[in-house]
């Protein structure tokens, strides 16, 4: 993920008036936060998250406990779920292999469920 | 509508796209599997924030942020997830931060229009240059109100 570059815009408080005081670190894109920034920082955000953060707050709105959630917290969310749908993955796939198969079945997933203590939580729940 | 909310699912192409990124080439994925994995995440969400939300009312607080998110990873056993998250969230804000600001500086913009609108910008999209061209003909307009 791009997540770099995004820095730049940020930096916005630098004046039309020229002086851009702190260029920040590698990337003296001044200008960059003018204007251009509403559609950048977008994108940026559309960059740093794969899953679409409406989504994942519907979820979250789903509980009935859930009053509130902030930005970054919807947004913690999303990434987290990333790193777990890919850590669940590298996980299946470890018995796909002792299966010696190179598709990734159900009965992986199964097995890794049952396996792994982090996954506890999914036991039971998928169809 | 009131579906249930393990109904509420994740769009099939992302998630298909993160569990290929993840494992080497040459592996597929069965259907079943994505289907799994998909749900797997939509129940992964509503524990995170079930967890997350625990935080947020022993604080007293009505509105769930981050660092309950954070929390709650630690409380599931996903540590590993605390390094990148963080990572992940310094970079989120700077890009909130520049929204912001970016609103604020197009008002001053629009009265302060100046060519220097570069076009070194070539780096990002396109819509850069778009967004340029509009901000130079709403400044010109100005300058001829002058």
């Amino acid at each position: 993920m791009a997540a770099t570059e995004s820095a730049a815009p940020a930096e916005s408080e630098l004046d039309r008036g020229g002086a851009e005081d702190e260029p920040r670190g590698a990337e003296p894109e001044e200008d960059a936060g003018t204007g251009q920034a509403g559609p950048i920082a977008a994108a940026q955000q559309h960059r740093l998250a794969k899953l679409p953060l409406s989504r994942i707050k519907s979820l979250m709105k789903a509980d009935p406990d859930v009053s509130l959630a902030s930005q970054e917290s919807v947004f913690i969310i999303a990434k987290a779920t990333e790193l777990f749908v890919e850590m669940i993955a590298k996980d299946a796939l470890v018995y796909a292999q002792q299966g010696k198969r190179k598709t990734l079945q159900r009965k992986d997933l199964d097995n890794a469920i049952e396996a792994i203590d982090e996954f506890a939580f999914l036991e039971g729940t998928l169809d | 509508m009131a579906e249930r909310p393990e109904d509420l699912n994740l769009p099939n192409a992302v998630i298909t796209r993160i569990i290929k990124e993840a494992l080497p080439d040459g592996v597929n994925v069965s259907k079943e599997a994505r289907k799994a994995i998909s749900q797997a995440a939509s129940i992964f969400v509503l524990y995170a924030t079930s967890c997350a939300n625990n935080f947020a009312m022993k604080a007293k607080r009505k509105t769930l942020n981050a660092g309950d998110v954070m929390s709650a990873m630690e409380e599931m056993e996903f540590e590993r997830f605390l390094q990148p998250l963080r990572q992940a969230l310094e970079a989120y804000k700077k890009g909130q931060k520049g929204k912001k600001e970016a609103s604020e500086q197009k008002r001053k913009e629009k009265k302060n229009i100046t060519d220097e609108n570069d076009k070194s910008r070539d780096e990002e999209e396109d819509e850069h240059m778009d967004d340029e061209q509009e901000g130079e003909n709403e400044g010109e307009e100005e300058d001829v109100e002058n």
